[in-house]
């Protein structure tokens, strides 16, 4: 697909030589503002009919799309549109100048296209990287003709315009960055430094994303809006839960439970079956695969995996439940007055257990009252008659003590005076 | 059995002094059962402290008030109302007899009401800003609760505790000779400042037993009617006078029977009116609110809330009429059943606008959690224990003169050891008492 | 000196009636000032028209965003499904159905911000205080002691205590102040879809209200708008379609509830006046008695030879 020509001719007339319908192209526009109806300028005007005039009078951008650590099913995601000419359309509004798959060259002739394509469109492509890149034992792991593959994409990337990392091997390692990563694969951000990049994780992401995105670069000259992980808004700020055609059931609490149960065939809430929908931002849930509306995991039953969050997929396992960030009311209301409290057996048995006693007693100390009245008096004169014999005795002695006392100091006297 | 033994009117039986109850130690099975309680308590109000009132307490956010607050405070104060009650009987309408049972009042008021604090520093979520209490401008004079937790503190810190003074003070003269100039001089100033202080001890639990009332006027409707009238706080401070008349005459007759005290019953018989005529006249004015309200209705639907009103009315009019016939026929099993029924009725009508008769919402349920009964029921232990204490130490408990002397010769004879009771060194009969007497 | 008990009540009567009688008389037009509600001069509050809300609960969403408060996920850990305010919810959404389903109702339910709220009445140190401008009653946490009183007054049962943790708060609505600093509405009319909620200064939300009623003639319930004078007045507006009280907003009569409940308990201690009266009298009567009793008890004293008990 690699073209020698240069692309100076606009879009609108590169079409137009080719041969493409304009029918045609506008449904390919109004598919761009499907994708993006807000957070890109492109459609910020707003109609397929705007979009596409802008379009028009872009050049086509020139793409280098380099592959590393990958499956290629970003690029199959690209070319599997269900509307075949849709695939042509895009590779006609774009000028693929480098895409080893695609093109027909080989061996030093693919690294001569290569060198063309970079001497050529030096400083105004977009570089497209496909894969992860293997970073451990100086890049040995994979290599582009003889040379390891971070080197490859450093010297490509010094010329390109902006980096469009596409899936999310690109976008932070993918799959082979799975425990244990013993290649030491990376997303293109690591590696790369002083170019404008933008990570489009998914696996395999939404094709009409990367379209938006260079078309926006093509056209009017910036990238989209971009998160903290460099991800484009405008596709990735929402969670998937948020926009899930079965959010409903989620809400009413129909779930799921295991896979081919009442609820999956009914099509309700894969939550309880580890559906990461809470904790993934992308925009599948609102657009799907193959541009036929259904055709997406969760569509056909299978929770969604998380594959763009790094977090997420290949480090959960598929079963585990995500915590819901932002819960959100239930499909249910609650009534006016709702009942609370209830009488605990312990607390009921403790405070009948004290009353009783109280209640015991009293009645015991009642009786007791009854029957002490008689025997009190006398029991109050008996201990008084002890006490006063006692009393008695006390005084006996300390009268006898008083006169020990005088005897002895009657002798001490005369002691006294025998000694003077 | 049931006939008047002339032994109780024989002048000797005539409570004449305050005598510390000796011969019986003060560890006793029951005392460290109720210590062991009250050290639970202590415990779980640690764990109150940290996790929060939810996991202690039945209390939701339906009923924010559980039994702490609603028992602990309401009831148990108004147990300990005998300081205002029995004194007031004593001191302004100068019924010269129940100046005999002021000190068991005096007592019974403070360990209430210490017990009540207690627990309402423990059932108040952010005690860290109770110091707002020192701003007076801070102050919501409009607030009941405002007005029940100023003065209560200020009662119990000031007025309670100066009148609790006197035994204390009484002890140390006998302790050690060289403590009295020191005493006598305190003593002196007290007595100087008697009249201002017992006056506010009259005015301030007037204020806050009849605003205790008042908390529950601003829950309008909530309160079932055959409690929420605009009289609650006049029939909150009525129901605590008989309710505390019970409290200090029961006890002081209980403790007479389990320490083997003859007990006076020209005394008890002046209480036991006068608690009467407090019963019917609360019982009548209660009654024709209702009817003027005309709310009799609802005292005979089947529900939980006649139930509970024919309860309270079937234990204080029983009571009053326990009292009433134990005056005639001086029994005095009858006479400590009406106060103890009377009492408990007292106790469940000052109870119930705030939980039985309190209905937030028509589903709401309450009952005290485990952990809520345990720290409740501790730290009525710990007054328990405290009054047991106080009564075996100091002179609280009334008795004949006799039992003065008989104390002295108790200490003298039996347990000559314990020399830091100074009791036992004076009142032989009086002789060496009289001595000292004749010295100031 | 024996004083008879119609020695006691002359002396109190002549010495404190008079000055008692005064001050009552005097609080009577005093308290005429105090007892009538003032109208905060800024007094904002919502209008929520419970004909047009479609419970959708974007409301109770955005509530929680406004105040950085956590969604209360207790219930199942799932959904914010809160069954009522609590402390994690200012503001939630309830359904009304009658007993035999015919009619059908939602309500939101938030403080009310009554003008003369019994929650602040009743607060020991006015932790719960109405702002006089804008009226909102807010909730100062420096002054709270946690004692739960204004969940018990308040009639509409809105201020809700933390139960767990030993620093609890309390949470009730307060018109989002933080964002209406910023000129922005307060969250729960900006999330509402409807317009079923709307926020504004009270006399536009009450001319508001009366407009619908006027314009929808059989729409309303009774033509009433809740909270003109509801209570006293509050600053939270409704118009519903079914009866109020079924919808957990009781009648309650013109007075507000302190005015109503509290006004002899004001009266009585305006200015302090009469337990100052009886204070003095009390005074007087102790001390004519004590001087009796101290000679009672001294000669008891030379009699038995025994210390006085005093």
């Amino acid at each position: 697909m690699a073209s020698s020509e240069k692309p100076e001719r606009t879009i609108q007339s590169h079409l137009e030589a080719a041969g493409v319908s304009r029918r045609d192209f506008l449904r390919l526009c109004s598919v761009i503002v499907a994708t993006a109806p807000a957070g890109l300028a492109l459609t910020k005007a707003g109609s397929a009919a705007e979009v596409a005039s802008k379009i028009g009078k872009a050049r086509r951008p020139s793409v280098i799309w380099l592959h590393f650590q990958d499956c290629t099913g970003c690029t199959e995601t690209l070319l599997r549109t269900s509307a075949p000419d849709a695939a042509h359309l895009i590779l006609d509004i774009i000028s693929l100048d480098y895409h080893e798959t695609l093109m027909a060259a080989s061996g030093a002739q693919a690294e001569t296209a290569l060198r063309q394509a970079m001497d050529d469109n030096a400083g105004k492509y977009v570089l497209v990287v496909e894969g992860a890149i293997p970073t451990r034992d100086d890049g040995v792991y994979m290599e582009l003709a003889g040379r390891p593959a971070v080197q490859v994409v450093k010297e490509v990337a010094s010329k390109a315009a902006a980096v469009i990392a596409i899936g999310s091997c690109a976008s932070w390692g993918g799959v082979p960055s799975a425990d244990p990563n013993p290649t030491g694969a990376v997303g293109a951000d690591t590696v790369i430094s002083g170019k404008p990049i933008v990570n489009l994780p998914g696996c395999p992401p939404n094709p009409y994303t990367l379209l938006a995105v260079v078309l926006e670069y093509a056209t009017m000259n910036r990238l989209p809006e971009l998160d903290e992980l460099r991800r484009p808004i405008f596709a990735y700020e929402r969670v998937i839960h948020e926009n899930c055609p079965r959010r409903a059931h989620f809400d009413a609490g129909r779930f799921a439970y295991a896979f081919g149960d009442e609820g999956h065939r009914q099509g309700w809430c894969l939550y309880k079956l580890g559906c990461k929908g809470p904790a993934t931002r992308a925009s599948c849930s609102t657009r799907h695969f193959n541009e036929i509306p259904g055709v997406w995991p969760i569509g056909i039953g299978a929770p969604c995996l998380g594959c763009t969050e790094k977090n997420v997929v290949w480090r959960m396992s598929t079963v585990e439940t995500v915590p819901i960030h932002l819960a959100t009311p239930p499909d249910e209301y609650p009534p006016i007055y709702s009942g609370t409290g209830s009488i605990k057996a312990g607390a009921a048995l403790l405070v009948g257990a004290i009353a009783g006693a109280v209640g015991g007693a009293s009645w015991v100390a009642a009786q007791r009252f009854r029957s002490s009245e008689e025997a009190g008096a006398e029991r109050i004169a008996v201990d008084r008659a002890h006490l006063e014999k006692e009393a008695e005795a006390a005084k006996r002695e300390a009268r006898e003590w008083k006169k020990e006392e005088a005897a002895a100091a009657k002798e001490e006297a005369v002691e006294w005076k025998r000694e003077d | 059995m049931n006939a008047i033994t002339t032994s109780q009117f024989k002048a000797e039986n005539r409570w004449e002094r305050a005598v510390p109850v000796f011969g019986f130690p003060v560890v006793t099975h029951f005392f460290l059962f109720q210590l062991a309680l009250a050290l639970v308590a202590f415990v779980l109000t640690g764990y109150r402290e940290l996790a929060g009132l939810g996991p202690v307490s039945g209390m939701t956010d339906a009923f924010g008030w559980g039994i702490w607050k609603t028992f602990n405070v309401m009831v148990l104060t108004a147990l300990g109302s005998g300081a205002f009650a029995v004194g007031i009987a004593a001191w302004v309408f100068k019924r010269e007899k129940l100046h005999a049972l002021m000190r068991m009042a005096l007592l019974t008021s403070f360990l209430a009401y210490a017990c009540g604090l207690a627990l309402l520093a423990i059932d108040v979520s952010r005690p860290w800003n109770f110091y707002w209490i020192l701003f007076p401008w801070q102050w919501n004079m409009h607030s009941p609760l405002a007005e029940v937790a100023i003065c209560m503190s200020v009662y119990a810190m000031i007025p309670l505790a100066i009148e609790n003074l006197p035994p204390l003070l009484e002890r140390l003269w006998y302790f050690d000779s060289r403590l009295r100039p020191g005493v006598e001089k305190i003593e002196k100033k007290l007595h100087s400042v008697f009249p201002y202080v017992i006056a506010l001890a009259y005015l301030l639990p007037g204020m806050h037993q009849s605003s205790l009332g008042a908390l529950m006027l601003l829950a309008g409707e909530r309160v079932h009617p055959l409690w929420q009238t605009p009289f609650l706080p006049l029939l909150y401070i009525w129901a605590a006078c008989f309710m505390s008349f019970g409290c200090v005459a029961g006890t002081t007759m209980l403790c007479c029977m389990v320490w083997k005290r003859a007990m006076d019953m020209e005394v008890l018989d002046e209480a036991a009116r006068i608690t009467c005529g407090l019963i019917y006249g609360w019982s009548a004015l209660r009654l024709l609110d209702i009817a003027f309200r005309e709310q009799f209705g609802t005292a005979f639907h089947f529900d939980r809330f006649a139930g509970v009103f024919w309860l309270e009315m079937l234990l204080i009019l029983g009571g009053g009429y326990l009292l009433q016939r134990s005056l005639r026929t001086h029994e005095k099993d009858k006479m400590f059943l009406g106060y103890v029924l009377s009492t408990l009725g007292g106790m469940i009508y000052r109870f119930s606008p705030t939980t039985l008769a309190f209905r937030p919402n028509p589903q709401a349920l309450y009952f005290p959690a485990t952990i809520e009964v345990l720290v409740s029921l501790g730290f009525i232990a710990l007054g328990i224990a405290g009054f047991l204490v106080a009564v075996k130490r100091f002179a609280i408990l009334p008795a004949p003169l006799y039992e003065w002397h008989d104390m002295a010769s108790y200490f003298r004879f039996r347990r000559p050891y314990i020399r830091w009771t100074g009791y036992f060194k004076y009142g032989f009969f009086g002789e060496d008492e009289k001595i000292e007497n004749n010295s100031h | 000196m024996a004083i008879t008990r119609r020695e006691l009540i002359t002396t109190i009567a002549k010495a404190g009636g008079t000055a008692a009688v005064a001050v009552t008389v005097g609080t009577e037009t005093l308290q005429a000032e105090t007892e009538t509600t003032r109208i905060p001069s800024a007094a904002v509050g919502l209008l929520y028209d419970a004909t047009i809300c479609i419970g959708c609960k974007a409301c109770v969403s955005a509530c929680s965003e406004a105040n950085d408060t956590p969604p209360d996920t207790r219930a199942d850990g799932l959904h914010q499904a809160p069954s009522d305010l609590n402390d994690l919810t200012r503001n939630i959404i309830k359904l009304y159905k009658s007993p035999d389903g015919s009619q059908v109702s939602f309500v939101k339910r938030q403080c009310m911000h009554c003008l003369d709220p019994a929650c602040a009445a009743g607060c020991p140190f006015q932790a719960l205080h109405k702002d006089p401008e804008s009226g909102i009653v807010f909730w100062y946490g420096n002054r709270c002691i946690g004692c739960r009183y204004c969940s018990i007054t308040c009639p509409y049962h809105v201020p809700r205590f933390q139960w767990v943790g030993f620093d609890p708060v309390v949470t009730k609505c307060e018109l989002c102040s933080k964002r209406l600093e910023k000129g922005l509405k307060p969250g729960c009319t900006s999330a509402c879809p409807t317009g079923a909620v709307i926020f504004g200064p009270r006399p536009v939300l009450l001319m508001e209200a009366k407009r619908r009623i006027k314009e929808n003639p059989g729409r309303y319930y009774k033509d009433k708008v809740y909270g003109e004078t509801d209570n006293g007045g509050t600053q939270s507006l409704y118009l519903a379609k079914v009866p109020f009280d079924d919808l957990g907003l009781p009648e309650l009569g013109e007075e507000s509830v302190p005015a109503k409940t509290l006004r002899w308990q004001r009266r009585f201690y305006q200015y302090f006046a009469i337990p100052a009266v009886l204070y003095a009298g009390l005074v007087q009567v102790i001390r004519s008695n004590l001087t009796g009793y101290e000679e009672e008890a001294r000669e008891r004293e030379k009699q038995t030879g025994l210390r006085a008990q005093l």
